[in-house]
């Protein structure tokens, strides 16, 4: 028989065996089982033998034995009684089959299995395995941390979407059976945009058939701000290097005008010279101040400034284009608001991009007419508030989470993505925050809350 | 008579540069500070050669060309661009199917760049 087979009496000591366990334990008659198959002074704690000795029934076990000078045997052992003529149980055989290499093989897919789910947990990316409908049927433990442990569909939990992404690299992959890739932005469990690089991989069945798919997720947020830092850089050197030559004219302007005025001895035209340099030299350096701002950011410079003439100003500076695109912008302040501590020009820029943001949501929305613009100015002891409304497109959950995100734009190819970043910068500067109103199809409100004194 | 030339910039430093700069050199110089204003004088009066700004505020540089283009008494008169754009020939590639412009100068100016560019447009 292709496994060991001793005959026991009652003190487990083996009367009878088969070739094999011979071959492998020796003879072995007259000794107990237990100091043949383990090298024991005394009986196992748990012994099938003894067990259908009492019962009379058969019993198995999983025993780890060892042969003599050889090594660790794994023997699944099954036990059988062998019964007189009144029916006592006289003695047991007992049967043992080897399973080491099954053991042996067991082992390895568990430590296999335990390295991969380890791998899949610690793994320094967002892992999610989701099936046809998008469903995540497992996400690993950094996915659960920055995303929940809830369970639905990918673009509820990474997007809050209520539908699928237009493009979807899963999707992708279940269509055509390979893998894919995009790059996201995502918002975390508490709307923290985090950019991503998403990995589609197929995960066939024993058919081929793919029922599941595994995204893994790169998270590049830092990478990305690192990223954008330096092209908000590059941009600002364009619209710096574009400005600089425009006021290197005024200053060469007014050195021509000096000296030519000299040598005519025309008054009038030295002092034009010497105004257009004193002018342009002081742009300079204000635009120096302006590369600091974004580049190093620069402190505010703070002074009590009449908070509706802040807005007013702003208004100003986009009634052109209001004007342009035909849409009525309104600048309300229903009762006296007061000052506050704040950079002017700083402020004067953050809320002209909202104002900008606002024209634009009119502009792109071509399912209603009647467009127009308000902005008002209120506050109260502690706070200025500035709203400012439209009835423009709107925003979706996922343009709402992005909107301050550098160099998102839902409008094409004419947003840059940098206006309502800056805006966002500039206030929280100010110490005070923008809350979106928004709803799609119906419009926006911003909502930009200062307080009063910035300390 | 001294030819005429018109100076179209939204930066008064520039335009009191440019128009000094070219009566002192025997042109009639006159200036506009946007697209607008420009197009109303060159209703009355016009000009051997404008110097145009591209980035104004009420109408941009290219709105002006691209009028004068379109209407018949002012398409012939030539066009010199000046401004601080870093790329003109892709800037002009994207507002085509336009003719191109006569010449183009970058800011920053000297008096020899532009001087030698006006004779050069007038054909001097």
């Amino acid at each position: 028989m292709p496994c060991y087979v001793s005959v026991q009496d009652k003190d487990l000591r083996i009367i009878e065996t088969n070739r094999r366990f011979r071959e492998e334990f020796g003879q072995g008659i007259g000794e107990p089982c237990f100091k043949v198959y383990k090298h024991r002074e005394e009986k196992c704690p748990v012994c099938p033998v003894a067990k259908t000795f009492e019962d009379g029934q058969s019993h198995n076990s999983e025993e780890l034995v060892q042969a003599p000078g050889g090594k660790p045997v794994w023997v699944i052992v099954y036990t059988c009684p062998i019964r007189d003529s009144q029916g006592q149980v006289t003695s047991v055989i007992e049967m043992s089959t080897d399973i080491t290499q099954v053991k042996t093989l067991q082992k390895k897919l568990d430590d296999s299995q335990r390295l991969y789910r380890l791998l899949f947990e610690e793994v320094p990316c967002y892992i999610s395995v989701q099936d046809r409908d998008l469903n995540i049927i497992h996400a690993n433990r950094r996915f659960q941390e920055d995303f929940g442990d809830k369970k639905g569909r990918c673009y509820e939990i990474y997007k809050h979407r209520s539908e699928p992404c237009l493009v979807c690299p899963v999707a992708a992959t279940f269509e055509d059976g390979q893998a894919h890739q995009s790059e996201e932005v995502v918002a975390s469990r508490s709307g923290e945009p985090v950019n991503v690089l998403v990995h589609a991989a197929p995960i066939p069945n024993d058919q081929g058939e793919i029922a599941q798919v595994m995204e893994m997720s790169a998270n590049i947020t830092e990478i990305r701000r690192l990223q954008e830092q330096l092209t908000s850089l590059g941009l600002l050197v364009g619209s710096i290097s574009h400005g600089i030559k425009g006021l290197l004219t005024g200053l060469h302007g007014g050195i021509y005008m000096l000296k030519s005025g000299a040598q005519n001895q025309d008054e009038a035209r030295i002092s034009r010279g010497w105004e257009m340099i004193e002018v342009n030299e002081a742009r300079i350096r204000s635009m120096i101040h302006d590369i600091l701002y974004y580049a190093k950011e620069r402190d505010l410079e703070t002074q009590s400034v009449d908070a509706a003439g802040l807005l007013k100003q702003a208004c100003e500076r986009l009634e052109v284009r209001a004007r342009n695109l035909n849409v009525p912008l309104d600048c309300l302040i229903d009762a006296p608001v007061g000052e506050l501590e704040a950079d002017a020009d700083a402020l004067h820029s953050a809320l002209a991009n909202l104002l900008d943001n606002s024209l634009d949501a009119c502009r792109v929305d071509k399912k209603k007419a009647g467009h127009r613009v308000t902005a008002r100015a209120r506050g109260d002891n502690e706070h200025v508030f500035f709203e400012i409304m439209d009835n423009g497109i709107g925003m979706d959950q996922e343009t709402r989470e992005k909107a301050f995100s550098l160099f998102f734009s839902s409008k094409g190819t004419e947003g840059t993505g940098l206006g309502l970043f800056i805006a966002n910068k500039i206030v929280a500067k100010h110490k005070g925050a923008i809350a979106i109103d928004s709803t799609f199809g119906q419009g926006t409100q911003f909502t930009v809350r200062i307080p009063r004194k910035k300390g | 008579m001294s030819k005429k030339i018109l100076v179209v910039d939204d930066e008064p430093d520039t335009t009191a540069f440019l128009t000094a700069l070219l009566t002192d050199n025997g042109y009639a110089a006159f200036s506009a500070a946007d697209g607008d204003e420009a197009k109303k004088l060159l209703d009355h009066e016009k000009p051997d050669l404008v110097l145009l700004d591209i980035v104004m505020p009420n109408k941009s540089g290219v709105r002006l060309y691209r009028e004068m283009k379109e209407t018949p008494e002012l398409k012939a008169i030539p066009v010199l661009f000046v401004s601080g754009l870093a790329d003109f020939k892709i800037f002009m590639q994207k507002i085509r199917p336009l003719p191109d412009p006569q010449d183009f100068v970058e800011k920053p100016l000297d008096e020899k760049t532009v001087l030698d560019a006006v004779r050069r447009v007038l054909a001097e």
